[in-house]
């Protein structure tokens, strides 16, 4: 056991910090003691510490779910580059069961925390619609895979680089991303060509654009549609978040300026 | 033996009648007791005011809300009872004496009743205006809930007092003020906002301009970004204007169609 407890020594040795993820009351309580007061990332602050990073998705993906914490806490001036950090994390669900040692480097902004902290549009703008896009992901329409685009964000200069291809269902409505009907309606509407664009506060503005930004250095991964493309290409003229969920290959994907910030697959959640 | 005989026989039948409605009155007392305590625990009222000081006051002394108000209402049907026989015993010297009693207890009951409402309303009047405040992180808000508990307060101790028949026009006449006061405070502090939302529910039902559309208003001229009830969010080259909606309707606003 000796060695066992020595492995772990060395992965924790001369850590700078530390990052607790979802912790429970009584996880976090131990650290009270510590010299320095853990950062914690979670949905929620509900162990009420002081420096806390809310996460806004739960990332299945432990990697992004770390690149989120670390990205926050550099942003919140609580760690620099060079620093070393200890990162207590839940792998398989329920209560922490890992370690994981992270060299905080500027190479590891990938601009996770950026796109829901720093966007136009609020952050549980984003989050909705995340979820829409992965529920949609999820199911599809009618057992069938669907694609979708959504623009969230900077909605007025969207709309006057897009054009609509049909009449707006959503003309002189007032439905927010998050509603609990909206999910229904946009299902259904997912079957409309075109993307669906969204308010900074959520209020779904139209369905049915055709998106007209030009797409001179936009940097997507080769293969992917003509919806990423336009996609990835509104999101450089303009300062909206674009989520884009790819009907061959079921993947949710959002872009910001231009680049692909993040990829996540929808049967994971 | 036939002492004891003689005894019974010289209580009189009307005797033996009070007496056992005194004793069916207990008897009832104590159904309604149990009775009254189910069905508010049935309907949830422990779980409604778990919480407030009245309740935790009653905690302590090792009773609870509901058991109080169970308990009253058998003390009523038992005092109830014993009038009923006093009367039926046909004790006469007491009658006037009594028959205002049989008047003022009801009236007692119900106003003390009204007290314990009005204590438990109150606090959790309090507890629910502080939990909504709870986002607002401002310390001076805190005086807000205890004045929101102290006016529930005041308006069930005035019904009280009145059930018992106080002279309360005076105190009438303070709440009407304190009534009024509110009122008009805030219809001046929110008049703006008032117009605004009146203005911005119109804008948002008939969408005279809608997101995207190039508009001027005097000398601001963007692209609207957001339309809500109270606001319009116009924006141009990075400035955003944020625009009251009877703004909007006072001065106007030019829609630039090309």
């Amino acid at each position: 056991m000796a060695t066992l407890t020595e492995l772990l020594d060395d992965l924790v040795a001369d850590v700078d910090g530390v990052i607790l993820f979802s912790p429970s009351g009584s996880y976090y309580e131990r650290f009270e003691d510590a010299d320095e007061d853990p950062v914690v990332v979670a949905p929620e602050n509900a162990v009420e510490a002081e420096t806390f990073v809310e996460l806004p998705l739960e990332f299945e993906n432990v990697r992004d779910r770390i690149r989120f914490g670390i990205e926050g806490a550099m942003e919140h001036d609580l760690f620099e580059e060079g620093d070393v950090v200890a990162c207590a994390v839940s792998v398989f669900g329920g209560d922490t069961d890992s370690v994981v040692r992270v060299r905080v480097s500027e190479s590891m902004r990938s601009g996770i925390y950026d796109l829901f902290a720093n966007s136009r549009a609020d952050p549980n703008v984003i989050r909705d619609v995340f979820e829409v896009a992965i529920e949609l992901g999820k199911k599809g329409q009618k057992g069938k895979p669907v694609g979708a685009l959504f623009v969230v964000g900077d909605a007025g200069k969207v709309m006057n680089k897009s054009r609509p291809l049909s009449y707006n269902p959503f003309e002189k409505s007032h439905v927010h991303v998050g509603d609990p009907i909206v999910n229904v309606m946009l299902k259904e509407f997912s079957r409309l060509d075109g993307a669906f664009v969204v308010s900074d506060s959520g209020k779904i503005v139209s369905a049915y654009r055709y998106l007209e930004p030009s797409a001179e250095g936009v940097d997507i991964p080769k293969g992917l549609g003509a919806r990423h493309m336009a996609g990835g290409a509104i999101t450089r003229d303009t300062n909206a978040t674009a989520i884009v969920l790819s009907e061959s290959d079921g993947l949710v994907r959002a872009f910001k300026g231009g680049k692909l910030i993040l990829e996540i697959d929808p049967e994971d959640y | 033996m036939a002492q004891i005989e003689a005894y019974l026989d010289a209580v009189p039948a009307r005797w033996w009648l009070a007496l056992g409605i005194l004793l069916l009155g207990v008897l009832l007392g104590y159904v309604v007791n149990v009775v009254n305590n189910r069905l508010l625990r049935r309907a949830g009222v422990p779980e409604a005011i778990e919480g407030t000081a009245f309740e935790r006051m009653a905690r302590d002394l090792g009773t609870s809300t509901v058991a109080i108000l169970a308990r009253l209402s058998m003390y009523f049907v038992v005092v109830l009872a014993i009038l009923v026989a006093l009367t039926i015993a046909e004790i006469r010297y007491t009658e006037v004496f009594w028959s205002q009693v049989v008047e003022f207890i009801p009236q007692v009951f119900i106003a003390l009743l009204i007290l314990i409402i009005g204590v438990v309303v109150g606090e959790k009047v309090e507890l629910l205006v502080a939990e909504r405040l709870r986002g607002v992180k401002l310390p001076e808000v805190g005086f807000i809930p205890a004045l929101a508990k102290y006016s529930v307060f005041y308006v069930f101790v005035l019904i009280a007092l009145s059930q018992v028949g106080v002279a309360i026009l005076a105190l009438v006449v303070l709440l009407g003020v304190y009534a009024l006061g509110i009122v008009v405070l805030s219809a001046i502090a929110f008049g703006d906002m008032l117009s605004s939302g009146a203005a911005g529910v119109y804008l948002l039902l008939t969408q005279p301009y809608g997101i995207g559309d190039e508009v001027k208003m005097g000398q601001r001229r963007g692209v609207v970004q957001e339309i809500d009830v109270f606001v319009t969010h116009v924006e141009s080259d990075g400035d955003e204007y944020i625009i009251p909606n009877n703004k909007v309707f006072q001065d106007g606003i030019v829609r630039i169609r090309r």
